[in-house]
């Protein structure tokens, strides 16, 4: 173990006994037995037990989310990764879970440890985004202390920074590899290819928000993430005699994550404590209940997880420490590398290429409506399937102006016809759609441009449009090959 | 590990300039983003299958301004020579003659390129078709008679060409002399090392030495996977295309005038109908050019099947027109395009471009010219309709509705333009106020970084450019060869 994890360790240490003592500096032993003796704890803890864990399930159907473009791993799998994160938090000071998170993840999926991190990283972003809603909102129905908005103020610059990063290296993968090797150059080829791979890593760790609905599905995977923690703290309030009160419960796990994010000893005791009690206090329970409360609540968080965690690992065979040093040995250096016989310097694996989209029911809906006489279903097939590739084939700041603007077309269409674009009648559809694609207005023509361009290139030039139209089909181009001349002539 | 000369790309500048160096004895590895194609397996296949396999981003790359160009160019081994029609022409005089005295190019006269044109000419079996014109060259010809113009059928790189109307999506009978069919296998033969389907991210330098190391690479494995590499060297030519050429300097941090002064030819399309079946869509595009406008304003056949039809009638769509396809066929106006873009690698994506140029006035008054003299053209060779890709234009009828457009300005807001044909990206010359590289493409400032594509073409040459590409490609090549010797 180096000198710098012991210090890590040291600091984390030192920030628990901090924590500690200001949490239970003016605790009345004798009162808090009482708490105890009173407490109730059937059937509460049980039900904000599951409600814990089941946010654990979902967490796993969120990762598999991120990391669905490199692996396809199962539900079990991917929440026993995020349980051993947690329960080696549990066990280890300072977040060096999320460390061995990050390495079982690369050892089960393949990925560089670099990315697995980043990967890691998003997700701790989008936790940070949903408990900050959620503190919000729980915060909006009384009066909340000033250093819970000071709280928030400062979660919301520091994952408003994250988040723009994070967006960044998605969004333009290009240009983050782009400065990390003009960076690397400066400092010679070995530090330049290390360089250049771990922003490789990091934005094909980003690639999984490049996808509007997938990165719509994660916000919304974390929202329900936090909410069923949410329903831990919510179920054990009565417990203690305290009401069901749905924001003091939001609010308390709220502020009690952000607090966590204070690298401290194993298992977070002394900051969970602390910043537990506070936003309970600041709902006016006394001090002595709130103690006890974040206690019980840090016990119901700490206990069924580690259990989980080190089951999971046992399972997995996994050695707390080993798996990040794996991940990393396979991904250790450069290697020298021959594709299709030209040699090469290996640095990195880059993201694989998006394969062609299939054909939306909009677009065979526009299609339809853009053709002339009866659309013929096997063209139009062909044609949406063609118009939608070539529409993802756009540069992404079009790409991203054309869906903004398809958008709009399809909420006005909704709001004309008080119905989806594609149960519009195929006459009135048509009229719909040229009057769009003929506006007086530049910018709708625009619009439509290249949806009808090229749907009617690709219907009209369409085996059974042509067959029609013309009475014959495409020669195969195969019967018009011709051979090229010998190697011989051509030296 | 260490070769000695990397060309980024195989298209009409790449192809030569590995060609020439690997006939040198050099060590010379390609890498082409695109993929090398089976021609019985992909080619001729259909326009949307051709777009799909062969063009830069399946053909969706426009070029922004205040009026959007559609601009397609090859992606595939062999580049853009895959998919054009393979029209050839030496570069006019008077703009060599322009481009000397505008850009101080040295080595560019008429007699010193001409070697180089008669090499390339070779290479590719340059020629007349020496069959039976189609109809659709029939009409033009019958046109350009009538007005008194001077016209004529336009040398291609097509040997024994058979009619196919393919150009535009790989030619299936090896007659279109492209890149992969000519000087590809020639270049390999002579010990060339070509890898397809690798994507040249950026170039790896070392500014206070002058030198680029050598090449940041996605390969693609042929399980799909691909991999970030590099590939150190010791001299690297850049022939990516007017628009990824610029991109990839200005990504890789190399900027001095790149991507800042983008030519293209502006092009105006329109189908006329004709009485008789004129079947455009079973031969050929039109074979002859009229000339009587160069350099400023062209006038041509464009590739023809029902889709395009289809296509180039969109802006007015009346969908009953198809019943006429076979009485159709489908031409062009094309200017010099007076106007400047700019070429900027993408802050969105993975290695995206962006493209911006803005319509001069006076390309708005060529094409408004080209138009009308065009549609009264084709009216004069028969034509009872002239339809242009401008929105809301009703169909030309007569000559003297045809005729207005002499006089008026087409609305720029209105009119559908396309282009195939870009450069000067990174032009080439003396004048370091002005040229990106030196007169024989090697880059300012940078001893062993080279281009040498449409983008070194110091300004539109108003013809096809595929001659004019070789020519200067050849030249460049055979000009480091000796520089390197000496």
């Amino acid at each position: 173990m180096g000198k710098h994890r012991y210090t890590v360790i040291a600091v984390g240490l030192l920030a628990s006994a901090v924590f500690i003592f200001l949490a239970v500096r003016h605790l009345d032993i004798k009162a808090l037995e009482k708490v105890w003796q009173d407490a109730r704890v059937l059937p509460w803890l049980p039900i904000g037990i599951a409600s814990y864990l089941l946010g654990h399930l979902v967490r796993g159907v969120r990762c598999r989310l991120l990391v669905k473009r490199e692996a396809t791993i199962g539900l079990v799998t991917a929440s026993n990764i995020v349980v051993v994160g947690y329960a080696s938090n549990n066990v280890l000071p300072a977040r060096l879970g999320e460390l061995v998170r990050a390495g079982m993840l690369a050892e089960r999926t393949g990925m560089p440890m670099v990315q697995s991190l980043a990967i890691t990283f998003i997700e701790r972003v989008l936790d940070g985004l949903a408990i900050l809603l959620l503190l919000v909102l729980g915060t909006m129905t009384g009066d909340a202390p000033g250093w819970i908005h000071e709280l928030v103020r400062v979660a919301l610059v520091v994952f408003g920074i994250a988040t723009a990063a994070i967006v960044a290296g998605a969004y333009s993968p290009g240009l983050i590899v782009a400065v990390a090797s003009r960076l690397g150059q400066k400092l010679g080829p070995r530090a330049h290819d290390r360089l250049v791979s771990l922003a490789s890593s990091i934005t094909n760790a980003g690639a999984c928000l490049r996808d509007p609905r997938d990165a719509a599905l994660l916000v919304f995977y974390s929202l329900v993430v936090w909410t069923l923690e949410a329903g831990l703290f919510v179920a054990l309030l009565p417990i203690f005699g305290l009401p069901h009160d749905l924001a003091s419960g939001v609010v308390a796990m709220s502020v009690t994550n952000l607090g966590l994010l204070v690298p401290s000893s194993p298992g977070f005791i002394g900051p969970f404590h602390y910043f537990c009690s506070r936003a309970l206090m600041a709902h006016g329970v006394d001090e002595t209940t709130a103690i006890a409360y974040a206690t019980l609540v840090h016990l119901a968080f700490y206990v069924p997880v580690t259990i989980w965690g080190a089951s999971a690992m046992l399972w997995y065979g996994v050695e707390v420490g080993s798996t990040a040093a794996i991940a990393r040995e396979a991904r250790r250096g450069n290697k020298l590398t021959t594709v299709r016989g030209v040699p090469f310097v290996e640095i990195a694996p880059a993201a694989p290429l998006p394969a062609e989209p299939e054909a939306s029911a909009f677009t065979i809906g526009m299609v339809e409506a853009m053709v002339g006489g009866t659309p013929k279903p096997a063209a139009v097939a062909y044609a949406a399937k063609f118009v939608d590739g070539q529409i993802a084939a756009l540069p992404p700041k079009l790409q991203g102006m054309f869906g903004a603007g398809m958008t709009f077309f399809r909420f006005v269409t909704r709001l004309r016809f008080l119905r989806g674009y594609c149960d519009v009648p195929l006459e009135r559809r048509r009229a719909w759609t040229r009057r769009w694609a003929e506006s007086r207005i530049a910018l709708l023509r625009q619009l439509f441009k290249p949806v009808r361009a090229t749907a009617l290139l690709a219907y009209y030039d369409h085996e059974d449009v042509r067959r029609e139209l013309l009475g014959s089909v495409v020669v195969p181009a195969a019967s018009l090959v011709r051979d090229l001349p010998a190697s011989a002539e051509l030296a | 590990m260490k070769t000695q000369v990397v060309v980024i790309g195989s298209g009409a500048g790449g192809a030569v300039t590995a060609l020439e160096l690997a006939r040198a004895g050099l060590d010379v590895i390609v890498l082409e983003q695109g993929k090398r194609h089976d021609r019985a397996v992909t080619y001729g296949t259909g326009s949307t299958e051709g777009m799909k396999q062969l063009y830069r981003r399946r053909g969706m790359t426009p070029i922004v301004g205040s009026v959007p160009i559609g601009y397609v160019e090859g992606m595939c081994v062999g580049g853009s020579t895959e998919i054009n029609s393979g029209f050839w022409h030496r570069t006019p005089a008077e703009v060599l003659l322009r481009w000397q005295t505008q850009f101080d190019l040295d080595g560019a006269s008429v007699d010193e390129l001409a070697p180089h044109f008669a090499w390339a000419e070779e290479q590719l079996s340059v020629s007349l078709s020496g069959k039976p014109w189609p109809r659709s060259t029939e009409i033009f010809a019958r046109g350009a008679q009538k007005m008194g113009w001077a016209a004529q059928e336009v040398p291609r790189a097509a040997t024994g060409c058979q009619n196919s109307n393919s150009c535009a999506v790989g030619c299936p009978t090896g007659a279109k002399q492209g890149m992969s069919t000519t000087l590809v296998p020639k270049a390999e033969t002579a010990g060339v090392k070509l890898l397809d389907r690798a994507h040249v991210k950026m170039l790896v330098k070392r500014r206070a030495h002058r030198r680029i190391t050598g090449v940041l690479g996605e390969p693609e494995l042929d399980d799909g996977a691909r991999k970030l590499v590099r590939i150190d060297a010791d001299h690297v030519f850049v022939c990516a295309g007017p628009t990824e050429t610029p991109a990839l300097l200005r990504r890789s941090g190399i900027k001095f005038h790149v991507g800042d002064t983008l030519r293209i030819h502006p092009m105006l399309k329109m189908i006329a109908k004709f009485p008789e079946r004129i079947d455009a869509q079973d031969s050929v595009l039109p074979l002859m050019q009229v000339r009587e406008f160069y350099p400023e304003v062209g006038m041509g056949g464009a590739f023809y099947t029902p889709g395009h039809a289809a296509l180039m009638l969109s802006d007015n769509w009346e969908p009953e027109r198809m019943a006429d396809v076979r009485n159709m066929a489908g031409y062009y106006v094309a200017v010099r395009g007076r106007g400047r873009g700019q070429v900027r690698p993408s802050m969105l994506g993975d290695a995206s471009t962006s493209i911006r140029y803005e319509l001069d006035n006076e390309d708005v008054v060529n094409l408004s010219n080209g138009l009308a003299r065009l549609a009264t053209m084709l009216l004069a060779a028969g034509a009872t309709e002239v339809m242009p890709s401008v929105q809301g234009m009703a169909p030309i009828r007569t000559q003297r509705e045809a005729i207005r457009w002499l006089d008026e300005r087409l609305p720029r807001k209105a009119i559908g333009l396309t282009t195939v044909h870009a450069f000067s990206s990174c032009p080439i010359g003396e004048r370091s106020d002005r040229c990106a590289a030196d007169s024989y493409g090697r880059v300012r400032h940078w001893d062993n970084l080279h281009v040498n594509d449409a983008s070194i073409l110091p300004d539109s040459p108003g013809v096809n450019p595929q001659g004019s590409v070789m020519a200067f490609a050849r030249r460049n090549a055979l000009h480091f060869i000796d520089s390197r010797a000496s």
